[in-house]
């Protein structure tokens, strides 16, 4: 995104609407985006907060376009034809058997809350839960971004590219779950930023919910909020 | 797409938060399911819901109210209906149930209430989410006054210096909480932003 300077008028209503801070106040042309931080979520122009719409998409070419693919809410991802960052997950298991009986399924969900990331983190954080055998999630974006998705190394040209969040996403057995959780917190302490990370799996008839238990025997932290898919999705998975 | 989960709170403050989404899923049961996606919102609005929203065309500022929403709804779209209290969400969980609208439904809040209103409703869970929580640098959040009214955005269009602008602006009496939670709620394009929530947790920051 960028600002036109000949009709802007640095009134700064804009500042605060970012939410990656990249509209700057103090530059020597007054305001101004910082392209290097901009994520071309494009919350400032939506907004229509500018008083004479000085705001403008330029141009996005290969690899900037990613930021707005992954950013962006409205951006419909060709891989998974659906408006987000993410994919069906666990909101279709109803229909879709996608984590089956003695699986769990695990989204990292790098930069979030609002804080932002470079794909070269995503990358780390991806490399280190590959070594466990995962698959990624075909219909995610960021497996398309990999230049390897067996490794999780990421295309050289997009390693520096900033988005607001990117979701690692996998299914595994049960059994491994103790293994990856402690992957996952020990890669944790080699990124320069936040993740959100969840756990989800196919309630059993009697209403035990799998991961929950091993979640709280390894002493984690799990949200008393979550979310539950129905089972009103037709035509139904036969689960075994 | 995990944007209803991840909302920060206490078990107190959450109470009173509850994301329904439907969606159909690709190649298995999309096609035609525009006029589906539709009833649920005439389904919801009937239950008086906090907000209504649409992730794949935004919500009811962006595309121009409420009749908008239900106008453009698509085949391949993820709606979104807010509710702030248990037995709209069991009216809701009902109707939804009598229609068999054959797409996918999940709801987002807390764990306890979701169980309780699916026994009232005669449904049973299929599928359960939970957040691990923040990870990394977490000294780079904001507080946590804050992350309770930012997570209501599960895509972070809610910036967190609007965030701190509309606080400052009710203390100075400038606006209503409810006036305030309103502004907050305008980027988020899926329409899950809870301005009731926001309102009470701005009250809340106000009077400290």
């Amino acid at each position: 995104m960028l600002i036109n300077k000949d009709s802007c008028i640095n009134c700064g209503l804009c500042v605060s609407r970012c939410p990656v801070s990249a509209i700057k106040e103090d530059t020597p042309e007054g305001i101004q985006i910082d392209l290097d931080e901009c994520v071309e979520c494009g919350v400032c122009k939506r907004w229509n907060i500018c008083p004479t719409d000085s705001i403008y998409q330029q141009e996005l070419t290969y690899p900037r376009s990613v930021r707005s693919l992954m950013s962006d809410v409205l951006t419909i991802a060709p891989e998974s034809g659906i408006s987000g960052r993410g994919t069906e997950e666990m909101k279709t298991n109803d229909v879709t058997g996608r984590f089956k009986r003695g699986f769990v399924g695990i989204a990292i969900e790098m930069g979030r809350p609002g804080i932002a990331t470079r794909l070269s983190d995503v990358e780390k954080v991806a490399m280190a839960v590959v070594k466990e055998g995962v698959e990624f999630e075909r219909d995610n974006p960021i497996t398309s971004m990999m230049s390897d998705p067996k490794t999780g190394k990421f295309k050289d040209e997009l390693l520096n590219e900033r988005c607001l969040s990117a979701i690692i996403e996998f299914g595994i057995e049960k059994e491994k779950v103790p293994k990856m959780l402690n992957i996952i917190k020990e890669v944790s302490k080699e990124i320069d930023t936040v993740f959100s990370w969840c756990i989800a799996s196919k309630v059993e008839p009697d209403g035990t919910i799998p991961h929950v238990k091993i979640v709280e025997d390894m002493g984690f932290w799990i949200s008393p909020n979550g979310k539950h898919n129905l089972g009103l999705g037709k035509p139904a998975y036969k689960f075994e | 797409m995990t944007h209803t989960l991840h909302r920060v709170g206490t078990v107190e403050n959450l109470d009173g938060d509850y994301v329904f989404l439907c969606m159909p899923s690709k190649d298995i049961n999309h096609v035609g399911s525009g006029p589906k996606l539709r009833r649920f919102f005439e389904i919801a609005l009937k239950h008086n819901p906090v907000k209504i929203g649409d992730a794949r065309l935004g919500n009811e500022y962006h595309q121009g109210g409420i009749n908008k929403i239900l106008e453009n709804v698509e085949d391949r779209a993820v709606v979104q209906a807010l509710f702030n209290n248990k037995e709209a969400v069991i009216a809701m969980m009902k109707d939804l149930k009598e229609e068999d609208l054959g797409l996918s439904v999940v709801l987002s809040g807390l764990g306890e209430h979701v169980g309780e209103c699916c026994n009232k409703a005669g449904l049973q869970l299929h599928t359960v989410e939970h957040s691990l929580g923040r990870w990394g640098k977490t000294e780079k959040l904001p507080p946590q006054h804050i992350l309770e009214i930012a997570t209501m955005c599960g895509h972070a269009m809610v910036a967190v210096n609007f965030i701190q602008e509309m606080i400052d602006e009710v203390k100075k009496s400038r606006k209503t909480a409810e006036a305030a939670a309103e502004e907050l709620f305008k980027p988020c394009m899926c329409g899950i932003f809870n301005t009731d929530r926001a309102a009470k947790l701005i009250k809340a920051i106000v009077e400290q």
